[in-house]
Order: C-alpha cells, then sequence, then structure tokens
C-alpha cells in the first residue's frame, strides 16, 4: 500500500512543486503522465526516499518515510523499492549476473543464483548471465534493469520514463513485461512518463 | 557478491592503474625492505661476533683494519707484534683473561688461525666430531670450510701464504684435520683453528732439515708426525718467553668496564702496540654505511608517497567515472558507509598487496644478490623472515594507503545522489 499526502518540494529555492496526493491499494498500478520540466523526476525520488518533501508525507508499507533515519531509508528502500530510469545503468566491471546479485546483497536478500536464472529466462535474457552490461543491446539492457528491480520482490516498482528510448515495438514488449512481472512479484507499479504510447494498457492515471 | 568482492572486481577491472599503484608501493617497500635486512643481517653478525671483546691489542696502523681482521677476519692483519710484550696485559688486574691469535696464512682462501682452546669456548662452538688439537699441526675446521672442501678427519693440507688462494704454498708442513665444528653462525663456521704455535712452526725455519725430510718422504707421514709435532702441553715454555715469538693480535676481556677507560690509552701511550676498542669501531663504520643507508631509504620513502599519490589519482579518477555506479549501489540500498567502505577497501588493498609484493621483492633480490656474490660465504645464516622493522613499513605504508582513499571517500559521502540520477 502507497500512500502520499500533501508532497511539495522546492527546486534551487525558487519553483515549488506541489504534486497531488496518491493512494494505491495492493495490485494497483499507477501511470503519471507529465511534460518535462514539471518535477516528475523529483517526484519519483520522493517516492523513493532518495529526496526528502518539504512538507507532507510518504507511506508504503505503514511505514512513514519521515520516521527513518537515512541509513533506515537506504535499507528500507532496497529491500521494498525497485527502481528503473529511462537509461538503464549498472555496474560496469560486473556482469549482469554479479549485477543482479549486488543488488540482492545490498538489499539483504538471499543470492540465489537459481532464481536470477530464472528471472532471465522469462525475460529472454537466459544466455546473457555473464555478459557484460556494455554488451548488451539497449532492448536487452531496459530488460535486465527490469530485472535488477523484480529480482528481490519489492512493494513498489518506480519506473522513470523507461521506454522514451525504445522503439515502438521494444516499447510495448516492455510495459508488457514490466507489468506481468509486477504482477507476478506482487508489487505496485508506478510508472512516471511523458510517452502517450502507453496511457491506454493503464487503468488509473493522473496528470502532473 | 559484496562490498569487498566488488572492490576486487574494480581494482581488476582497471589492470593500468592498479599495476602503477602496485609497483611503485612494491619498489618502494622493497628498497626499504632490502636495505633493512641487509642491515639487520650485518649488524647482527657484528654484534654476534664480538663476543664480549673489549679490546683487541696488535700492530699499529688503522684501528678499524685491526678489528675487522682479528674479530671479523674480513681484512689484512696489521703485521705482526711480540707476544712477550702483548702478553704483560694479561696480567694486568683489570683484565679477565686474553686470547692470542695468529694467523695470515689461508686454505682455498679459508684463514687459518692459531690460538687457544679459550677461542672456541669464547664463541662456544662444539665439536661435530672428532676432537680439539692437542698437537701442533693439528687443526680443527668450522663447519663451512669443511662442507665447502668436504675435509673429514685425519684429512691432510697444506697452508698458502697470504689470505688469498695464489699465495706462497707451504709446502712443508701439513696441517691435519682432527676435528670438525659444529655450526656456530659465527665467524668460526669459516676459520681453520689450530694451535698458536703451527703458525709459528709453519712459518720458522729452524727445523727446515726436517722439512725437507718429511716433504721427502711424503708418503710416510707417521714417521714425520712425532719428530715435527710437538704435544702442546709438553711444548718448551721458553718459547712464549723468548722475543721471537710473535702473534698477530691479542683479545682483550676486561673485568670491569674502569679497564676501558684506562687500558687502551696506556697501551697507546706507553707501549709499540695499538690498542682498538671494537664497539667505537663498529659504531664507526655503522655511521659511515648508515649515512648512505639513509639516504637510500628516503628515496625509497619518496616513491612510496609517489605510490600513495598514484592510488589517490587512480581512487579519485574512478570516483569521477563511476559517480553514477555509486549512486546506483545507493539506490539499491547501501548506505553511505558501504559506498565508503568500497573506497577504503579499494585504496588499502592496493597498499597492502604492494607492501606485500614488496616484501617479496626484498627476498627474491636478496636471494639473487647471495647466489651472485656470496661464494665466500661472506654473509651466512641469512634468514629471510619478516623483521621487526618491517611492521613498521606495513604500517606506513597502510597509512597512505588511509591517507590516498581519505579524499576519494569525503567525496563519496558528499555525492549528491538525487542530482547524479537526475542528470543522468
Amino acid at each position: 500500500m502507497l500512500k502520499s499526502n500533501s508532497i511539495t518540494f522546492t527546486y534551487d529555492g525558487i519553483t515549488t512543486f506541489n504534486f497531488p496526493d496518491i493512494k494505491l491499494l495492493k495490485g494497483e498500478d499507477l501511470l503519471v503522465l507529465g511534460d518535462s520540466g514539471i518535477g516528475k523526476t523529483t517526484f519519483i525520488q520522493i517516492l523513493a526516499g532518495l529526496l526528502k518533501s518539504e512538507s507532507g508525507e510518504v507511506e508504503l508499507c505503514n511505514v512513514n518515510y519521515n520516521q527513518l533515519s537515512s541509513k533506515d531509508m537506504d535499507q528500507f528502500r532496497g529491500k521494498h523499492i525497485g527502481m528503473i530510469s529511462q537509461k538503464p545503468h549498472f555496474v560496469r566491471n560486473l556482469n549482469i549476473l554479479d549485477n543482479i546479485l549486488l543488488s540482492l546483497y545490498l538489499s539483504k536478500n538471499r543470492q540465489d543464483k537459481k532464481r536470477i536464472v530464472q528471472l532471465l529466462e522469462e525475460i529472454g535474457l537466459g544466455d546473457k548471465l555473464k555478459s557484460m552490461p556494455d554488451e548488451l543491446s539497449q532492448g536487452e539492457q531496459q530488460r535486465a534493469a527490469i530485472a535488477l528491480a523484480v529480482i528481490k520482490k519489492p512493494a513498489l516498482i518506480l519506473a522513470d520514463e523507461p521506454t522514451s528510448s525504445l522503439d515502438d515495438a521494444n516499447c510495448q514488449k516492455i510495459i508488457t513485461l514490466l507489468k506481468g512481472q509486477a504482477e507476478k512479484t506482487g508489487s505496485q507499479l508506478i510508472i512516471i512518463t511523458h510517452d502517450n504510447r502507453i496511457k491506454s494498457q493503464f487503468n488509473k492515471s493522473i496528470k502532473l | 557478491m559484496n562490498i569487498r568482492k566488488l572492490a576486487w572486481v574494480n581494482l581488476i577491472s582497471d589492470p593500468f592503474n592498479t599495476m602503477l599503484s602496485l609497483l611503485l608501493m612494491a619498489f618502494g617497500v622493497g628498497i626499504i625492505s632490502l636495505l633493512l635486512l641487509l642491515n639487520n643481517q650485518v649488524e647482527q653478525q657484528l654484534q654476534n661476533n664480538l663476543r664480549g671483546i673489549d679490546m683487541v691489542v696488535g700492530a699499529k696502523g688503522s684501528p678499524l683494519q685491526l678489528i675487522l681482521s682479528s674479530i671479523y677476519h674480513i681484512d689484512n692483519p696489521t703485521g705482526n707484534i711480540s707476544f712477550k710484550e702483548a702478553n704483560q696485559l694479561t696480567k694486568n688486574p683489570l683484565v679477565d683473561f686474553t686470547i692470542p691469535l695468529s694467523y695470515g696464512d689461508s686454505y682455498n682462501g679459508f684463514r687459518i688461525v692459531g690460538t687457544r682452546h679459550k677461542y672456541l669456548e669464547l664463541y662456544k662452538v662444539d665439536l661435530r666430531e672428532g676432537k680439539l688439537w692437542s698437537q701442533t699441526m693439528e687443526v680443527v675446521v668450522g663447519s663451512i670450510v669443511a662442507d665447502i672442501h668436504q675435509l673429514k678427519i685425519g684429512d691432510k693440507f697444506y697452508g698458502t701464504h697470504g689470505l688469498t688462494e695464489d699465495g706462497h704454498v707451504h709446502d712443508n708442513h701439513y696441517y691435519r684435520v682432527v676435528g670438525i665444528l659444529k655450526q656456530s653462525n659465527s665467524v668460526i663456521d669459516k676459520l681453520i683453528v689450530t694451535d698458536i704455535k703451527s703458525v709459528l712452526e709453519v712459518h720458522a725455519h729452524n727445523t727446515e732439515e726436517d722439512d725437507t725430510h718429511c716433504t721427502e718422504n711424503h708418503h710416510h707421514d707417521h714417521e714425520c708426525d712425532h719428530k715435527d709435532h710437538v704435544a702442546v702441553e709438553a711444548h718448551n715454555n721458553d718459547l712464549y718467553l723468548s722475543d721471537e715469538f710473535m702473534i698477530t693480535c691479542m683479545l682483550v676481556k676486561f673485568k670491569s668496564p674502569v679497564g676501558l677507560i684506562q687500558l687502551p690509552r696506556k697501551v697507546n701511550e706507553t707501549t709499540n702496540l695499538q690498542a682498538a676498542i671494537p664497539i667505537f669501531e663498529i659504531s664507526r663504520l655503522t655511521n659511515l654505511l648508515g649515512f648512505g643507508i639513509q639516504t637510500i631509504n628516503l628515496i625509497a620513502l619518496i616513491i612510496i608517497l609517489v605510490s600513495g599519490l598514484s592510488i589517490f589519482i587512480s581512487l579519485y579518477n574512478s570516483l569521477k567515472k563511476r559517480r553514477y555506479e555509486l549512486a546506483l549501489i545507493r539506490v539499491h540500498g547501501a548506505n553511505k558507509w558501504q559506498l565508503i567502505k568500497l573506497v577504503f577497501i579499494e585504496g588499502i588493498t592496493l597498499s597492502v598487496l604492494g607492501t606485500f609484493f614488496g616484501f617479496l621483492i626484498s627476498r627474491i633480490s636478496l636471494f639473487v644478490m647471495l647466489l651472485l656474490v656470496n661464494q665466500q660465504q661472506v654473509l651466512h645464516n641469512i634468514k629471510f623472515g619478516l623483521i621487526a622493522d618491517e611492521l613498521w613499513i606495513f604500517l606506513i605504508a597502510l597509512f597512505i594507503g588511509f591517507l590516498a582513499s581519505l579524499m576519494p571517500a569525503i567525496l563519496t559521502y558528499k555525492l549528491n545522489i538525487p542530482k547524479i540520477l537526475s542528470n543522468a
């Protein structure tokens, strides 16, 4: 369960963002639409606990972010929130398997290799286990990023423009995959985007 | 997967920078460590061979030469002195005991030293086999001499005049091995020790007729034994008193430190002899060496510092390159301290590994040096283990690794994660 209440954030001391309140029940997904420059990334970072809002509160799994110390927030985020960004990023010196293992280590989850292999096979990267991130195509990288986010079965998956750099075919594939995996792990999915191609696939959407 | 493994992967993913830092650290540490090892070895051997000898009396000349030749047997003797004159000291109430030494001959480069049994007692050397000499021309050989020349009890050999192998051979008198000494890790291991009168006998000319007889009947050695070689106990005591009885030097041990104040001056001022104090000469020698060692140490320390700089630069560069990675790791649930741990592990691994390679380099070079220059066993009983001073090098290297990581770690702590993520 995710709840956010009257969140505001002032950027550079000039621009103040007032973000809409959100209330998502278990199993519900949300599409947040908005043009660039209206604080989409800021909103997602506040929801991820990376930025502290000026006022208002965010609550996930009945934990209020305001009550967590910075260290506890890091750990909470690691355990309960998976993040996917527009351009996928990895630890360059580690192969895909080790990247996912590192994510499991940092979120204090069991480093279950079998589950990783299974997941990568599901999303069509079964043969890329030992590949370095640079060796993957853009679409493959985005899929690997999804694997990285869902492997720890987070309560919430936050995706920031996951499709905007993909062509139509890949865009549909990724959204289907993302929705499918989120459903499988019981994660709530919030996608923030200006990409209207995916609007039709979500029941619930808000505009910033 | 964990932070340590990630640090390691980061290090080996950037082999050139890692190698540069490692090499610099290894060379700096290696040079200091090698000097320490050598210095330690030399000092240990200098001290070890001293055995409480307070003063050496010999012919006038360089006091350092006298000490080097009489105690360490690595220089030429300064000349001969009259035993009668030197022996006056023995009666001095401040003197505990004296040991006369006669040397100047050698066998295949190993020195033959004429002395008394007391000399071996001073070095606490035991016999491996055989017995001590009881007659002149009987010798006991040090362990290294015995091993190199495969000498056995009963073997006979001729001494060579001088300390090099190409001197005149005293083929009129042969020495007979009666005992082989155990290894003592002292200078004795490289000596051939005999009665003090043997050396005199070899150099005296009054028994020339007997000598000729003996050399002619080389195959009937036993006949000669009894004619030539006089039992030590039975030997005419007058010989010691005659003015002709020359020795090379006399080792003196004082009863009390007062002797150190009075006797050397007395000897130097009132006699034709020279008195030298081993500890003074050794400290003079080590001071001379010390200057060179300090200079090289300074250079090596600078290399270590440069290696610290290289560690700093490579950490700093990779920090700049990996800003997003570090942010990503935070997103995955790492806290600030885990990132700092990552930076420190990388820096300190480099310095510790470099130090380790440095210690390895110093040992390998020492080993190679021994192979190349130590055929004469100038250095023996070399220890390759870690020595106490190396703990200091290790701590210094550790500190430099820490210092080099500190700044990148602080920068890592201050990384603005949201900003890095949104700018990517």
